[in-house]
């Protein structure tokens, strides 16, 4: 167990600067999540902590000691795969303590960690065979037990679920979320999946082109994005981005918009937006922030009511989506099934902006910070 | 039902069929005469020789060829028939094919997977390597080979056959580990195992394939060398190929056409066998020498 | 102390990296130095010294009295390099068109669903295992002016039938050709065979919904696409045939007078049995020169395309 401190880490491929300076540290213990658009750098950023790649610039710490130059089995870190890179000439059993033979723990201990593993993960039955006779659920877990082997410091998970079936991440997220709290240690987790991100992390990392452009708890890059990126990356569907006008109403700042009708929508933080009267901004408002008239809602301070035209609608079971078009942007509204409505209908929407942000048009950084 | 009509194969397919079969088979016979008459050839007498024509069939089995070709034929100088090379060949052949199959599987595996500053660009030198024409390296390599002293000697011969065997053998175990997946040694190095180690336990255990193409492919250029052998051989460590060349070219008495053949499958059989026994791998090394070459 | 506090104080901290790395960041390194060596000394080292000696009066021995491109006019007025050159023309184009149209035909027809495609295939590619001292030997005896394919076709009743290439300076050439198509063009094939394995199959199902026929299908889809492998068989047998040495040894030794040189045994010739080492590196330089001619533009796409996967 250990904590990981990444000072200013910069990595060059000949010019090309894939990281561009990245600041995290990490307690021990914690589940950090990375999360990015593919190509962006988070298995550069992986490999660098792991030691396979040389890192540029900058600085790598683990435990307080600086192993920017160590050799990656010096680190004492274990890696998950998105490949699983099982060793396909050894068994499942050779697999796991390959690692442990390495590092010259007897035959015995070795014998025994491979079936606490084995246990562990339930994979006793396949300990003798090859990685190609196993399904990819259970390569999966076979990749875990030979990092769980060898009880490292430290977890780097690079896309592990990725591989696997829907019902099959649902599965094995739920079983690494158990694995975290029972054993505690602390864990690096690319991955994609926004609901794995959620549920996973005890902080997030939202990166972009080599830079961390949030670092953070799930709800605060929820509720409280850095920039427009982050607002657009985090949530599915994603935040609705709709241009407005920043008016005064009673003598307060608010944003008018246009849907059906003129509408005007008060704003929590009105003296952020009290610099850029009569400018358009970026709403930033998600799906479940409009919804069908909701007689409980009635009359709160930032809800109001607005007509919009139906352009699709998405049934997605629990809820159904209702696309319209605002100012000419694409908005999702997430509304109950029941509240049926066909495409080119004009309904009633209730607008809560409790939760609402706003960006500059131009440089999609957050205004009301 | 609607397809009994499809089915129905027209007249014009089935003889458009039968000369496709009649053109394969033509050509396939074409492929194989030039083995045929050598094969009755070496199996008459000079007189049947004389008298019949190529493919005219052998009175009967006649060894006495083969005899002389393998321990009494004229090479050259000496009379002792072409056993000598033959085993010249397989002094030759054995060292050089296994080691630049090792030194060509280990530079493949650095080059795919522990590349260092400029590791690409050596690969691309030692690509264009395998291309050119051998005439511009021959004079300064028989004045290297005589500095080392290893002139006309066997040893002299297997450094050559290794060194420029090597750029090949590189190119096959390069496009091979190009496949294997990189994490496989990054979880190796994790695993706390080192570059000896990776390669001996991971690495090589799944290279079986690559190693028999690499084999075979040497060991047939290596064996089929003439330009080698008859520029940096000495007389008594000349492969079989300048051998039987020379014996084919030795005019001493009347020509024994019988002896030529028959020396000229014994010269040919090792590889021959090769090809007949592992067919499959000796295809993959020339299609994997080319396409990707 | 300046970089003690640089350090510190701008927070912008860097380790250092250890001056002496352990043997392990060595050992890439040094496994490939043998390979480094030898391609250097023994590839690019001995063309650079050919070149030198290409451009001295070198004869029995090398020296290094440097005579300007005297070797290279010395070779192109010499009668006997000009006519090897002619021959590699000759040789060469033929063999690579015939080589060419042969594989390609026998790739498609074997492409057919054929019973017992394995072993026909066999059969077509088994020369290529073989010397080419095997294969010159063999098809002296073939060809023989007397007792050759001559003989058989009088004895099947052709009676004018003559075929004496193998003694005529206007022919021999030919025969050169035959010998090496014989032992070359089934690797064509395979060549060609496995890339007709390897199109895909849904194109071509795509084609014949499209109302394509056989001819058309293979003329206008599948052809086209194997123009990579074209390209190789191409570069491969130039290769061949510019490299070509053993075949002319074994077939007809330059003979009759030297009517059948290729500038590979030119260059031997002279360089070893002649003592004319500055005339013989002169023209491995020429040769070389036309490798590269055909390698370059090969060796340049073939990086191009690589980039792109
Ligand atoms: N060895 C390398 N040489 C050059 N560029 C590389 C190398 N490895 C990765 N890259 C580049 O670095 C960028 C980041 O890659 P990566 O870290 O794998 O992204 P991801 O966030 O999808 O995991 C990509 O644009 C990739 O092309
Ligand atoms: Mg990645």
């Amino acid at each position: 167990m250990a904590n990981l401190v990444i000072e200013n880490v910069k990595k060059r491929y000949g010019q090309n600067e894939i990281l561009k300076g990245i600041n995290i540290s990490i307690e021990t213990g914690e589940f950090l999540i990375l999360v990015g658009p593919s190509g962006c750098g988070k298995s550069t950023l992986m490999n660098s902590i792991a030691g396979l790649e040389e890192v540029s610039d900058g600085r790598i710490m683990i435990d307080g000691q600086d192993v920017t130059f160590a050799s990656p089995k010096d680190r004492d870190i274990a890696m998950v795969f998105q490949s699983y890179a099982l060793y396909p000439n050894m068994t499942v059993a050779e697999n796991i303590s390959f690692g442990l033979e390495m590092r010259k723990v007897p035959k015995e201990e070795r014998e025994k960690e491979v079936s606490r593993v084995a246990d562990m993960l339930q994979i006793g039955h396949l300990l003798k065979r090859k990685p190609a006779q196993l399904s990819g659920g259970q390569r999966q877990r076979v990749a875990m037990g030979r990092a769980l082997a060898r009880r490292p410091k430290m977890y780097l998970f690079d896309e592990p679920l990725s591989n696997l079936d829907a019902k099959l991440r649902v599965e094995m997220r739920t079983e690494i979320k158990k694995l975290h709290q029972k054993l505690g240690t602390t864990i690096v987790y690319v991955t994609h999946d926004q609901i794995e991100a959620m549920t996973l992390a005890d902080r997030i990392a939202v990166m972009k082109d080599g830079e961390v452009q949030q670092l953070g708890t799930p709800q605060e890059i929820y509720d409280d994005p850095a920039n427009l990126f982050v607002a657009g990356f985090m949530g599915s569907p994603a935040m609705n981005f709709i241009p407005a006008q920043v008016v005064e109403q009673n003598g307060v700042c608010a944003l008018s918009l246009k849907t059906q009708s003129n509408v005007v929508l008060p704003f929590p933080k009105p003296d952020a937006l009290s610099g850029h009267l009569g400018q358009t901004v970026l709403l930033g408002l998600r799906p479940e922030m409009i919804t069908e008239p909701q007689p409980h809602k009635e009359g709160l301070e930032f809800v109001v009511k607005a007509d919009i035209e139906v352009e699709v609608t998405e049934p997605m079971g629990a809820d159904t989506m209702i696309v319209t078009r605002i100012e000419n942007a694409e908005v999702n509204c997430r509304s109950n099934p029941a509240y049926s409505a066909q495409p080119g209908d004009t309904i009633a929407m209730m607008f809560d902006t409790s939760k609402a942000v706003v960006f500059d048009c131009e440089t999609e950084e957050r205004l009301d910070k | 039902m609607s397809n009994i009509a499809k089915r129905q194969t027209s007249t014009l397919d089935k003889v458009l069929r039968v000369a496709l079969y009649v053109t394969l088979l033509a050509m396939a016979f074409v492929y194989l005469a030039p083995f045929i008459v050598m094969l009755l050839t070496s199996l008459k007498d000079v007189e049947e020789i004389r008298t019949g024509t190529l493919l005219s069939l052998p009175a009967s089995l006649d060894f006495y060829a083969w005899g002389k070709a393998w321990s009494g034929a004229c090479t050259g100088g000496t009379c002792e028939g072409i056993a000598p090379y033959f085993l010249n060949s397989f002094q030759i052949v054995i060292p050089a094919v296994l080691i630049s199959t090792i030194v060509g599987a280990l530079n493949g595996y650095v080059i795919s997977h522990w590349k260092f500053r400029g590791s690409n660009f050596f690969f691309a030198a030692l690509l264009l390597g395998c291309f050119i024409p051998f005439q511009v390296i021959l004079l300064p390599m028989a004045k290297t080979l005589g500095w080392l002293g290893v002139a006309n000697t066997t040893s002299g011969l297997v450094f050559v056959h290794v060194v420029y065997g090597v750029a090949f053998t590189t190119l096959f175990f390069r496009n091979f580990y190009q496949a294997v997946p990189a994490e496989l040694v990054k979880a190796a190095r994790l695993d706390g195992a080192g570059f000896f180690t990776i390669f001996y336990r991971i690495i090589l255990p799944i290279s079986t394939p690559i190693i028999v193409v690499t084999i075979i492919w040497q060991f047939t250029q290596i064996w089929n060398d003439f330009l080698f052998g008859v520029a940096f051989s000495g007389f008594d460590t000349q492969p079989v190929t300048v051998a039987l060349n020379n014996l084919v070219n030795t005019s001493f008495g009347g020509k024994e056409y019988n002896v030529d053949m028959a020396a000229a499958i014994i010269a040919a059989l090792p590889t021959l066998l090769v090809y007949v026994l592992a067919g499959k791998y000796f295809v993959r090394g020339l299609t994997a020498g080319a396409v990707k070459g | 102390m300046t970089t003690k506090s640089a350090n510190s104080g701008s927070g912008m901290t860097q380790s250092r990296r250890p001056a002496r790395l352990s043997l392990a960041d060595w050992m890439p390194k040094l496994v490939m130095a043998p390979t480094v060596i030898t391609t250097i000394v023994c590839i690019y080292g001995y063309m650079i010294w050919t070149a030198v000696l290409s451009f001295t009066n070198s004869r029995m021995l090398p020296t290094y009295k440097f005579v300007g491109t005297a070797q290279y006019e010395r070779l192109f007025e010499n009668d006997r390099w000009l006519v090897a050159l002619s021959n590699l023309g000759v040789f060469g184009g033929l063999f690579i068109l015939i080589c060419l149209f042969l594989g390609v035909m026998l790739a498609i027809f074997l492409d057919q669903k054929i019973r017992a495609e394995g072993a026909i295939r066999t059969i077509y590619l088994y020369p290529m295992a073989i010397s080419f001292i095997v294969t010159g030997t063999a098809w002296k005896w073939l060809l023989n002016p007397t007792n050759g394919i001559e003989k058989m076709m009088i004895e099947f009743g052709f009676e004018d039938f003559k075929f004496n290439w193998l003694s005529d300076p206007d022919m021999v050439v030919y025969c050169l050709v035959i010998a090496a198509v014989w032992q070359a063009s089934g690797f064509v094939m395979a060549l060609f065979l496995a890339g007709l394995r390897g199109v895909d199959g849904e194109m071509i199902k795509a084609a014949q919904l499209d109302g394509a026929g056989i001819f058309t299908t293979y003329r206008r889809i599948i052809l086209p696409s194997l123009k990579p492998v074209f390209f190789s068989a191409l570069v491969i047998l130039s290769h061949i045939a510019i490299k070509s040495f053993d075949l002319v040894a074994s077939l007809t030794n330059g003979g009759p007078g030297y009517s059948s040189d290729l500038p590979a045994n030119f260059m031997y010739t002279h360089a070893f049995n002649r003592s004319q080492m500055g005339l013989g590196s002169a023209s491995a330089m020429v040769m070389l020169g036309c490798v590269l001619a055909i390698l370059i533009p090969y060796l340049y796409s073939e990086l191009r395309g690589e980039r792109h996967e």
